[in-house]
């Protein structure tokens, strides 16, 4: 479907012109792809702080530290800064149902995640395309495992998030015909264990009844130094390597030891390269997402307290 | 009696089900108790029976012992001095308790009502309910009429009776303390009732008939 109410901008996207002078042959000024400078098992540093919306009943806001540069020598260029992950929730309700709706004596939950039209390098649409939506119904099923649904009969609960800053989908140094392209759309994994992180805390700042609460974790299967090597690593960036093999998020619940949402994504189990296992990516992925736990229940805590006036 | 311990997150272990029992905010999972909602945990312990026993006149089995009862306070926002409308929470109409609701349409058969109260706590949204002619009045069931009992733009304090169907709640004030508790006339001024089933206006000096709730 194509949007008649709006300008919009070129579809295949822009970028902001590189100058010829700055295209140096020179290896100091080289443009290089960031490189990850964390252990394999190392998270980004993560930002969680709820009811930033006054207006919705609850709301949190994420943000994931951007990786480095790592030659700092380069000249300023605008296309040379790289993203972190930015996300905004709102949850609105329990509300009222529609008249039209059906009677429900459990709580009828919709998600709907959406990318800013300046979220990524490529500009997105202000109509939700097939990959918000894919997020969406991701999002959907992690969270509906969550929420104890028979004590709100008869409401609606919306969660909205809002990408301000999405994760690239490679390195934007390989969008100009260097090297091959990669299977994309990496970004979309580390997005939506965010998404389920910011939700999960919205929604216990909303006061919704959960069982407990779901945090996300993304691990994947990177090219290694060598020759047919692979590493297995938490939390990827995907511009910060080369080729990633394989990724695995999952929505991970550590009181009970449940998993609601399980997405892989690429090639897995070769011989040939000596990879890891589904099984080793997902509990990898978990691991990842009990550290976003952590985060996220020492955030919830803070939120309590300052609604209880004690700090 | 009600005690603060410390803030639990959703899904926090708070006991075993044989030393507590579940109160709100909390559920039951694999006979442990664990926390459902973020908030402080309350404890209330059962109230003590009051006052020297009677003399045993008959050997009855040992009762069990009442266990204290953990909760989770959802209006967290209430125990701070400020009280803003910030964190508030939404509760929802349950079957039995106490409404405040404004008449918005009326037929024959029922008076359509918009919820906007329910027990002490003012919701954002506003619930539909429907109280039926047949839920009007305790007696005399056959006799009521609608459009003597309530008019659009009465406040009307009613008990919840059903979830009821998609879109309405259906509510009842078939009690003396539930019925019309303000009403303007048709001339458009506030009326004071003067009886069960009367309300009077002061300036025109008419009476209106409604379904009058009892003064407390």
């Amino acid at each position: 479907m194509t949007d008649r109410r709006r300008i919009n901008g070129p579809s295949g996207g822009t970028l902001a012109p590189v100058y010829s002078k700055y295209i140096t042959k020179d290896a100091s000024t080289q443009i290089q792809r960031p490189v990850r400078s964390r252990a394999p098992n190392v998270l980004r540093k993560m930002f969680l702080k709820t009811g930033v919306t006054p207006s919705a009943s609850g709301s949190a806001y994420l943000e994931l530290e951007a990786s480095k540069s790592t030659n700092t020598n380069t000249p300023g260029l605008a296309s040379l800064s790289t993203s972190g992950l930015k996300l905004t929730c709102t949850v609105h309700g329990p509300r009222p149902l529609p008249k039209s709706a059906p009677f429900s004596p459990h709580i009828i939950l919709s998600t709907h995640v959406k990318y800013a039209p300046f979220a990524t390098r490529k500009r997105r649409g202000y109509l939700r395309d097939s990959s918000e939506r894919d997020l969406g119904v991701h999002l959907e099923t992690a969270l509906r495992g969550v929420i104890i649904g028979d004590r709100w009969p008869k409401s609606g609960v919306e969660v909205i998030i809002t990408i301000l800053e999405g994760e690239e989908d490679q390195w934007w140094g390989d969008d100009r015909g260097r090297g091959h392209v990669t299977a994309g759309e990496w970004g979309m994994m580390s997005v939506l264990s965010g998404c389920i992180t910011v939700a999960s805390a919205a929604i216990a700042d909303a006061g919704i009844d959960c069982v407990d609460v779901v945090s996300g974790g993304v691990a994947a299967v990177v090219k290694g130094q060598g020759k047919n090597a692979s590493v297995l690593v938490l939390d990827p960036v995907p511009s910060e390597h080369e080729e990633i093999l394989a990724a695995a998020i999952v929505a991970y619940l550590p009181g009970r030891d449940e998993i609601t949402d399980l997405w892989v994504k690429g090639d897995i189990g070769n011989k040939e390269l000596r990879s890891s296992s589904y099984e080793e990516l997902a509990d990898n992925a978990v691991q990842a997402a009990l550290g976003s736990h952590r985060v996220l229940v020492a955030a919830l805590k803070e939120t309590a307290d300052m609604k209880l006036g004690r700090s | 009696m009600a005690q603060v311990t410390s803030v639990a997150v959703p899904g926090q272990l708070l006991g075993p089900v044989s030393e507590y029992q579940p109160g709100p905010g909390t559920h039951v999972h694999n006979s442990n108790l664990y926390a459902s909602i973020l908030g402080p945990v309350r404890k209330l312990n059962p109230p003590k029976p009051a006052g020297p026993q009677k003399r045993l006149t008959k050997i009855t089995p040992a009762v069990p012992a009442a266990l204290p009862t953990l909760s989770i306070e959802r209006n967290i926002s209430a125990a701070s001095q400020d009280g803003g409308s910030k964190g508030k929470a939404e509760i929802l109409p349950e079957v039995n308790s106490t409404v405040l609701c404004r008449v918005t349409r009326i037929t024959p058969k029922q008076a359509q009502v918009a919820i906007l109260v329910v027990g002490e706590t003012v919701l954002d949204g506003e619930w539909q309910g429907l109280i039926r002619v047949q839920d009007v009045r305790a007696t005399e069931k056959d006799k009521v009429k609608i459009f003597e009992s309530f008019r659009p733009g009465d406040i009307v304090r009613a008990v919840v009776i059903s979830l009821g169907d998609q879109s309405n709640y259906y509510l009842a004030t078939a009690s003396n303390n539930l019925g019309v508790i303000m009403a303007t006339s048709e001339a458009g001024n506030a009326m004071y009732p003067i009886s069960w089933k009367e309300y009077k206006d002061p300036e025109t000096g008419a009476s209106e008939s409604r379904k009058v709730a009892k003064p407390f």
